[in-house]
């Protein structure tokens, strides 16, 4: 009996604690007023740490920088709400001098910091001047690099002079995920070490101030500022959560459950899986496209990149003919379970770029050709996207769009056509024989080829991986896959790899200029082999074409029309030399609720902004949001 | 008693080698691993941001300064010893400079709180039910629990705590799935926050049960059929001992010595911390801060919480040692 009493007794704790639960997964705040995010930071180590200055000392996409920090610029990667460009702290655009060794800037008036001081020049010369004397800082080294002088003629007015030319400087404080932010000059000059100082509670420019957060790092709770009116985001109307809370809500399977019941409103990223069962159970979900592929594509071009340093890479034709062994397809299935948008060119096929890029140049790549010294032939299949979509059509019917136009933005246009025949030709005019099944260099050694992926930290690509290193392995390259998990980074920084799947490609996404990423391809900047290399040419490639290209994109101005004919200079220049084999834009299933708030960003009818929610730009969302009726 | 401290002085020398040499291991461990923490820390301050190639290398630089690392590896031996004889093991390289210690000292309460009550409760269950057991053999009753704790037993864990977690966060959502306590609760003393705590530790405690349940289960059962057909066992139940009596003072109590030296390793290795129970439920604690210092290349950390680990499981050994010759007879005559 007493056996029984005690079950009993549980059920009934159990029960009480459980209707306690349905009460709620927030305390003391209006589920109806709160909007409820995924950081995909996880946890944060050093929750009460919001110096976002010092070095990865704190989280960034906690909500602090998407709705506390501000700078001069934004450039939105899809249309913007206002244009891709917009002056954020800035009054107007970058005014450089002839020579772009001077910049100045005309900053926007009436603006405040959440307690009551207004931001002026002073702010911008004290944020400058102390990361040009404090080694260490997050930006301290890009400052130190470029920066001769700072001064302020005026309260709204700050003028830099620069070491040297540069076209691009203002690159430095224009948002594309995050920018330098602005320093408080009246809280950091009294702070002591800047190094130490964990600026708790901080003090904003943005539309929010810090509510609460949880010492052990799950979750952030920011709330509308009173003052919102005195904040840059106004111009475009109130911001419409009064709380915004940033969390971590676990492994992808646990924000899906954590999404069906309605307790995280926008999920940053999970599993194509996981997309496909929410699309499927929950009638509130959705993401940025309305159906198939949902996912949204960063401006980020995943891509087998090759180490042009090895030997048996440094020949055209050998990596021409590895791109000849890959079956786009067949990769966009294993990796995206066909949800990739996939690109032949070194531009991720998002944001203004299809416009830009993939559709202008679509007609120089159906007539490009490739000649392989017994033939020449062209390379390029434009029906490939239409092809995954009809692949797909049987299984997910309705959920494939059928107009030529929307599966060329959701699926991509074409990509190059498998041709085993072509690629043996390649490789045998750079000297690789076929011995029985099998292939060999040049040198007489087996023609093995490693690729590194990231394992289950990345599994999307891992399998692209995988899938790659099959073909190959069916044409007689002894080819594999090597698992890098935590040391990707490492061994890509010391090009201690032969293939790796990973990006050395990142745009801007809305604006068609390909300084940021493009610049750090020039060979001044190719390391020794055995050396680090600095970000993004990871495949080594250097060649004097590409130089002059950036050379002549380094004179030309941000906005100049020309800049985007040398973009196309170098999207023909990589298709020509294939130093790395671009794949397909990095897809993230940000999946949002619709039960508390609408007006969320969506492909079709509302492309103003990027969903995923670590990226700063998504602070345009929050005058969108409205609550749900 | 001069026995007694011989035994103690010699247990005494055999903790502080263990810890000496599990110390050097960790050492050696963390600083052979391919992540570079300075690598990491650039990647992840210009993986999505403008990158100037003249300014990472000025960065590197500073960070090799900042982080303390740019003697060899002979200096960083030197400087781990010095800090540890202070109980200092400097800052931590992916939370710079928050101190290591600040880090372990606010994840160790959430995972020794989990740890502490699973693992008892584990121990206490599966040891009273499986002593029940093997003492009534027949009753059906114990035999299906027992059938049950076995079939438990080799399930892996994640499956288990996916199990509950779909079963009790989405089919029947009456349990949170994720933290520690309720978003925004203020944390004190107070009934709301401590019903919160309960709350959440339903799931993750209630998984460690399960699977753990099976192994004390069969072990005491084990010991226990082991225990009952000794001679001083026989001989109570021909004097008319009662059955519960026997029970509880004859065999239980003699079939609890391997137990308890089984408890005390397991609190000893709570301080290791619930990797996965900590991954799956996203409850905060000592695994999640392991895991995250391992894929930041942040060996200070790192080593911080490896050092704990050790200091723990070889004092609870060394407790067990001092502690049985005052429970066992059999061992204070040796």
């Amino acid at each position: 009996m007493r056996i029984w009493r005690a079950i009993v007794t549980f059920v009934v704790a159990v029960s009480a604690i459980a209707s306690a639960h349905a009460q709620g997964s927030i305390s003391k705040l209006p589920r109806r007023e709160t909007l409820i995010v995924e950081n995909p930071e996880g946890t944060i180590k050093n929750a009460g740490w919001f110096n976002i200055w010092a070095i990865n000392a704190g989280g960034q996409s906690t909500g602090l920088h998407q709705l506390a920090m501000d700078t001069f610029w934004y450039i939105d990667p899809q249309r913007g709400l206002d244009g891709v460009w917009d002056n954020s702290l800035a009054s107007e655009k970058p005014i450089y001098n002839a020579d772009f060794t001077e910049m100045t800037v005309k900053l926007r008036q009436g603006i405040f910091w959440s307690d009551g001081k207004e931001f002026t020049a002073d702010d911008v010369v004290y944020t400058i001047q102390t990361h040009m004397k404090t080694p260490g800082l997050r930006w301290s080294a890009a400052v130190q690099v470029n920066v001769a002088d700072i001064s302020a003629p005026d309260p709204y007015t700050v003028v830099f002079k620069l070491k040297k030319s540069n076209s691009r400087f203002h690159a430095l404080f224009t948002v594309r995920w995050n920018a330098m932010w602005m320093m408080p000059k009246h809280v950091f000059e009294k702070a002591g070490d800047l190094l130490k100082f964990a600026f708790d509670p901080p003090v904003t420019l943005g539309p929010y101030v810090l509510h609460s957060y949880d010492p052990n790092g799950k979750w952030f709770i920011w709330q509308k500022r009173q003052d919102w009116q005195r904040t840059t985001v106004a111009r475009f109307g109130e911001p419409g959560p009064r709380y915004v809370a940033y969390i971590d809500p676990g492994p992808p399977d646990k924000r899906v459950i954590a999404q069906l019941n309605h307790e995280l409103d926008i999920i940053h990223d999970t599993s194509p899986e996981g997309m496909f069962t929410l699309a499927k159970q929950s009638k509130t979900s959705h993401s940025w496209f309305k159906g198939f592929p949902y996912a949204h594509p960063d401006p980020t071009l995943p891509a087998v990149i090759l180490n042009n340093q090895l030997d048996m890479f440094k020949n055209r034709d050998v990596r021409w003919a590895l791109a000849l062994l890959i079956d786009i397809k067949a990769v966009s299935m294993a990796s995206y379970r066909g949800a990739a948008t996939i690109s032949a060119i070194g531009v991720p096929p998002t944001g203004s770029h299809p416009e830009y890029y993939h559709a202008p140049l679509e007609s120089w790549l159906k007539d490009f050709e490739l000649d392989t010294g017994k033939r020449k032939f062209k390379p390029y299949d434009p029906t490939l996207g239409r092809q995954i979509a009809d692949m797909l059509r049987p299984s997910m019917t309705e959920q494939i769009p059928s107009d030529p136009e929307e599966i060329n933005r959701a699926f991509g246009r074409g990509w190059w056509k498998p041709n085993p025949q072509a690629a043996q030709e390649l490789l045998e005019r750079a000297g690789f024989t076929k011995r029985g099944e099998r292939w060999f260099m040049p040198d007489g050694k087996p023609f093995t080829i490693r690729i590194t992926v990231e394992g289950e930290l990345r599994p999307v690509m891992t399998r692209a991986g995988s899938m790659i290193a099959q073909q190959w392995r069916q044409f007689g390259i002894d080819a594999t896959t090597i698992v890098a998990q935590g040391s990707l980074v490492d061994r890509r920084n010391a090009g201690d790899y032969e293939a790796i799947i990973s990006w050395s490609v990142e745009t801007w996404g809305g604006h068609p200029d390909l300084s940021f990423f493009l610049d750090s391809w020039h060979s001044q900047f190719v390391a020794a082999p055995g050396k680090a290399q600095p970000p993004r040419n990871w495949q080594r490639w250097s060649s004097p074409e590409l130089d002059r290209i950036i050379e002549q994109i380094r004179q030309t101005g941000f906005d100049d029309p020309k800049g985007l004919e040398l973009g196309r200079e170098y999207v023909k220049l990589v298709v020509r030399e294939m130093p790395t084999i671009p794949l397909m834009s990095y897809n993230v299933f940000t999946v949002m609720d619709d039960t508390y708030w609408t007006g969320y960003p969506s492909a079709e009818s509302a492309p103003y902004t990027d969903p995923v929610p670590n990226w700063a730009n998504t602070k345009y969302m929050m005058v969108r949001l409205k609550p749900r009726q | 008693m001069p026995g007694y401290a011989a035994y103690l002085l010699s247990r005494l020398g055999q903790f502080v080698l263990v810890v000496f040499i599990g110390m050097n291991i960790s050492f050696i461990v963390t600083h052979s691993t391919p992540i570079d923490p300075v690598e990491q820390t650039i990647a992840a301050a210009t993986q999505y941001g403008s990158t100037n190639p003249e300014a990472i290398a000025l960065m590197r630089q500073s960070l090799r300064e900042l982080y303390g690392l740019e003697g060899g590896l002979g200096a960083q031996y030197v400087a781990f010893w010095r800090r540890i004889a202070v109980g200092d093991f400097g800052p931590s390289l992916s939370a710079f400079p928050t101190p290591v210690a600040v880090l372990v000292g606010r994840a160790i309460p959430w995972t020794v709180g989990l740890l502490v009550v699973s693992t008892v409760l584990t121990w206490i269950l599966g040891n009273a039910l499986g002593g029940l057991a093997g003492y009534y053999r027949k009753n059906r009753v114990l035999r299906f629990a027992g059938i049950l704790a076995m079939a438990f037993h080799p399930i892996p864990y994640y499956i288990v705590a996916f199990i509950l977690l779909i079963t009790f966060g989405y089919l029947w959502p009456v349990l949170p799935i994720s933290g520690g306590y309720m978003m925004n609760m203020e944390r004190g003393f107070n009934l709301g926050f401590i019903m919160s705590l309960l709350e959440h530790s339903i799931l993750p405690i209630l998984s460690l049960v399960l699977v753990g349940l099976g192994g004390w289960f069969m072990g005491m059962r084990s010991l226990v059929s082991n225990v009952v057909t000794e001679d001083y066992v026989t001989y109570a139940e021909l004097g008319g001992v009662s059955r519960r009596r026997i029970l509880v003072s004859y065999v239980m109590r003699n079939a609890l010595v391997p137990q308890v030296t089984g408890l005390a390793m397991s609190l000893g290795a709570i301080f290791n911390g619930a990797i996965i129970t900590e991954q799956v439920f996203g409850y905060p604690g000592i695994g999640t801060l392991l895991v995250s210092a391992v894929h930041a290349g942040d060996y200070s950390l790192v080593l911080g919480i490896t050092s704990v680990s050790i200091v723990a499981v070889s004092a609870a050994v060394l407790m067990i040692d001092l502690l049985y010759p005052l429970l066992d007879p059999r061992v204070r005559a040796r």
